[in-house]
């Protein structure tokens, strides 16, 4: 019986630590990309909306019926290696005016129900011409189409748009393609993460435009207090737990010297250190601490949206061929010397990386790289010079495993 | 039921950019029928026209056209008028046709009049029409009692009756027709539809009021009237109807066809023949459904509205926010913040044996985790060990055997360090290794713990057992003083004996060291 008992609390152990690390790469979980996954999240909803609640203050949503769970990931402290990207093949990010056809299109989909795309074409022109700040929607332009389409198979990713009749595709060729949409008004307002509405903020009698400010805003929680001096203990307590938890299982590193001293009195204290070593061990990550900072190492990849160091991509490959002239050079090493190494490996390996081999490919090649490492926070980049951080010792050279015979049978 | 068969080019009036025109014709007739002028000329539809609101210009062309086309489409006649005393040739041309509404372009007209009212009236649930549903019937029995009554009478109360069921079931169903179109509503503001809530739901709970009680009166009603005689009642009504002489037997017949479908009417409002619920009752169910669903319908659309309002402004405030920002970082920070949809990002290398590391070690000389050399040599796809996912248990066994055996080793050395082989003086160690004086520590500890024996010595041993110590007090011998690499050890010059036991089980630990 006991046995059982204990069975059965070892699969709940399992299926909550995978499950958090799920939510954790895909905030918007649907049960159309993930049946199985959602269908944990649906199950241990309860246990995973108050370790979401107690040890990051995110609020977790799950509609059973409807077929997503949403975790609202709030943060003041975000980072532009997350953007939102083209569903092409590419992937690139989403540029200013898809942004902006993002929110304008969304907006006019609250109306709705159901629509076509010519109907909320002509919608978002209208709403984008009464606008005075968003340019004017125009559809008889190739690249307006080309960005709206792009937009719209996003909020399709997301089955906030479902498509009842045609292809979204079709309306880059033709502004009378006909495309027929129901719209799941709900979700598209959980889209929306920010604890601070930005209507209510842009009522007030400022005018801001710069976006840290903004975002400062957008991201201030009533809960913490509203400014240093009216808060609590407490409640400046819960903020250093949740904002640390938040960068600890948002980020690839947590250096001590990137968080304030509030945070770091936080993270250096027994108890702080205790819950961040409970938090990543139901979690399933394993925790890594070090004099400078600490990591999650997730060995399943199931909370990440990308892997290094890997050898999908010659990016990824010239990624760790830099760190270790970086590793070698711990007060940094200029761009230039850079570009020098990685032309090198172009020539001598001549069958590689194909793609950067025309006029620009080792600059390009090297923007890729360095830009990989930085997602990993392992590199800070100045204008000529590139400095490795701490973390990026953990890949350096001398810890070559040289590969044994047998060792390929193990995948 | 018959399905409805409209005849072609009944309403082609209506449509076409001289709808207008035709409609003020049919319009004009219809004014002059109701002053029993059936037909007219020219002029005095020219005439006419003005009266019913048509001031544009007119050519007398474009009038005959009108009335030419309005002929072909079957819903005026033209008669020639040759009572009048024309003058002229040209006075005769243009007086001798007439024209007047065909029977079709009566009804034509009959429809588009019902069909502007119907639009500008408003459905009702009016008790009082239940009331004189219920006084009618009464009426009727009171007159059927009375075979001297007259049958007029009878007719005339039966007449009344048909109208107010009429007017019952039309109100009733345009009534719900309003009241699904407001359950639908859109784009109305929020504080008239909240007027028009609370005045609606008011109104309904007014009429649901009483509704079975007077239901139960026209009813009873029926019931009476049926214990006399539908049949006879009918023909009573009909012999009042005064039909006039043209209409044979068979509009006799169709007459009470009529009255017998307009009794069944009744019926199934009020008193259904089979056990069906009445209509009447489905009405009652209808309204209280309405109430409620009038109340949800509202809170959900408040609750929607306020929040997807204020969504709405917040996606749009969004969008300007957008194009406003000054770089790409931005852009992209920008919509983190706001959508929180970004995945989080882990490494997935570890060193094989974390937990040997101790948190204080910087990056830099904790271990690398080990990548594949293959992954740093380009072009060539190799999957590389992956010592993230797959942990090799046996070597990590092997490993952790090693350290097990050198620890092991290390402390063999250092009770072989210690090892006296008979009496000795503290000071005769002098210089120490630190893990060696460690254990010295460790055992002269547990020696002055323990009581002294008759003989004055202290024995004591280490838990395992592999060391024992005989410990005598110093004979005034004094300090001492030990180094070790960490520092001096000050303290009493004992004498101590200490025993290593087992020494076979050193095998593995010389292979070790």
């Amino acid at each position: 019986m006991s046995n059982l008992n204990n069975q059965l609390v070892v699969t709940e152990r399992e299926e909550l630590a995978r499950c958090i690390r799920v939510l954790l790469a895909n905030p918007l979980l649907t049960k159309q990309d993930a049946p199985k996954d959602f269908d944990t999240a649906r199950r241990r909803h309860e246990a995973l909306r108050s370790w979401f609640d107690y040890y990051c203050g995110w609020t977790l949503t799950v509609m059973p019926r409807a077929g997503y769970a949403r975790l609202h990931k709030s943060r003041g402290d975000v980072d532009a290696s997350r953007p939102a990207r083209r569903l092409r093949s590419g992937r690139a990010p989403f540029d200013r005016r898809r942004y902006a056809l993002l929110c304008v299109v969304a907006a006019e989909l609250l109306a709705t129900p159901t629509t076509t795309i010519g109907m909320l074409a002509e919608r978002v022109r209208h709403s984008t011409g009464n606008d005075p700040v968003v340019p004017t929607f125009d559809t008889s332009v190739r690249s307006e189409r080309m960005a709206y389409v792009d937009v719209l198979r996003l909020l399709e990713s997301y089955t906030v748009l479902v498509t009842v009749d045609g292809s979204t595709e079709n309306f880059v060729e033709t502004e009378l393609a006909q495309v027929l949409y129901r719209v799941d008004s709900t979700l598209l307002m959980r889209l929306l993460s920010t604890v601070t509405g930005p209507s209510r903020i842009a009522d007030a009698e400022t005018d801001y435009t710069d976006p840290d400010e903004l975002i400062g805003k957008i991201s201030t929680d009533p809960r913490y207090g509203t400014t240093a001096e009216h808060s609590s203990r407490n409640q400046r307590n819960l903020w250093a737990r949740h904002s640390v938890l938040r960068r600890l299982f948002d980020d690839p590193v947590v250096y001590w010297e990137d968080l304030t001293e509030q945070q770091r009195g936080y993270a250096g204290s027994q108890a702080g250190r205790q819950l961040i070593r409970k938090a990543a061990e139901e979690a399933g990550f394993v925790l890594e601490e070090r004099a400078e900072g600490v990591l999650l190492v997730d060995r399943e990849q199931i909370a990440t949206d990308s892997t290094f160091p890997d050898d999908s991509g010659n990016a990824k490959i010239a990624a760790l061929r830099l760190l270790d002239e970086l590793n070698a050079h711990p007060e940094g090493v200029t761009t230039q010397r850079l570009h020098e190494a990685t032309a090198e490996m172009l020539a001598r390996e001549p069958r590689w990386a194909k793609s950067y081999r025309s006029e620009d490919g080792t600059s390009r090649l090297v923007d890729d790289a360095l830009r990989i490492l930085a997602d990993f926070d392992l590199v800070v980049r100045y204008e000529d010079r590139v400095v490795p951080r701490p973390a990026a010792a953990r890949y350096r050279l001398d810890g070559v495993k040289v590969s044994s015979p047998s060792e390929g049978t193990h995948d | 039921m018959q399905p409805l068969r409209v005849p072609s080019e009944m309403f082609r009036f209506t449509t076409g950019d001289r709808s207008e025109l035709y409609s003020a014709i049919l319009h004009a007739f219809g004014e002059a029928n109701e002053r029993l002028e059936t037909a007219l000329g020219i002029d005095e539809v020219r005439d006419r026209l003005r009266s019913v609101g048509w001031f544009d210009a007119l050519s007398d062309e474009d009038l005959h056209a009108a009335l030419k086309q309005l002929g072909d489409w079957g819903l005026l006649d033209n008669v020639q008028n040759h009572a009048e005393n024309y003058r002229t040739a040209a006075e005769y041309e243009r007086r001798n046709l007439q024209y007047s509404l065909t029977k079709l372009g009566e009804a034509a007209f009959a429809g588009v009049q019902h069909a502007m009212t119907t639009l500008a009236s408003s459905g009702a649930l009016q008790t009082a029409v239940l009331d004189a549903i219920a006084d009618r019937l009464g009426e009727l029995n009171e007159l059927l009692r009375d075979t001297a009554a007259a049958d007029r009478r009878i007719f005339s109360s039966l007449q009344e009756l048909e109208g107010h069921l009429e007017a019952l079931r039309n109100n009733t169903k345009q009534f719900n027709g309003e009241l699904q179109r407001l359950l639908r509503a859109e784009g109305v503001d929020l504080t008239t539809f909240h007027e028009v809530k609370s005045a609606t739901v008011a109104y309904l709970q007014e009429f649901c009021d009483q509704l079975e009680q007077r239901c139960h009166a026209i009813a009873s009603g029926i019931t009476e009237v049926e214990e006399q005689g539908v049949a006879e009642l009918h023909r009573r009504a009909l012999r009042g109807a005064e039909l006039p002489p043209g209409a044979g037997d068979e509009r006799r017949t169709e007459w009470l066809g009529h009255r017998a479908t307009r009794w069944q009417g009744l019926r199934i409002w009020f008193h259904p023949e089979d056990d069906s619920a009445p209509r009447a009752e489905q009405l009652l169910s209808v309204a209280r459904q309405a109430i409620v669903t009038l109340l949800q319908v509202l809170e959900r659309i408040d609750d929607s509205r306020k929040r997807s309002s204020s969504v709405a402004s917040d996606f749009r405030e969004l969008a300007r926010w957008f194009t406003r920002a000054p770089d790409e970082a931005d852009l992209h920070r920008m919509f983190a913040a706001a959508f929180g949809l970004g995945s989080a990002r882990h490494a997935q290398l570890i060193h094989e044996d974390p937990e040997v590391i101790a948190p204080s070690t910087p990056w830099a000389e904790a271990p690398a985790v080990g990548v594949s050399a293959t992954l740093r040599t380009g072009g060539r796809k190799e999957s590389f060990a992956r010592t993230g996912r797959v942990r090799d248990v046996a070597e990590l066994k092997r490993q952790r055997a090693e350290r097990a055996r050198a620890e092991r080793a290390q402390l063999e050395a250092a009770w072989q360090r210690l090892a006296t082989d008979g009496r000795a003086r503290l000071s005769d160690f002098a210089e120490l290794d630190h893990t060696v004086f460690q254990r010295l520590l460790e055992l002269l500890g547990r020696a002055l713990a323990a009581g002294r024996d008759e003989s004055g010595a202290r024995r004591a041993s280490t838990p395992d057992g592999r060391a024992e110590i005989e410990l005598r007090d110093p004979d005034n011998r004094g300090e001492t003083t030990l180094r070790t690499p960490h520092g001096m050890f000050t303290g009493p010059d004992f004498a101590v004996d200490i025993r290593i036991v087992g020494r076979d089980l050193e095998e593995p630990a010389r292979e070790a060291s």
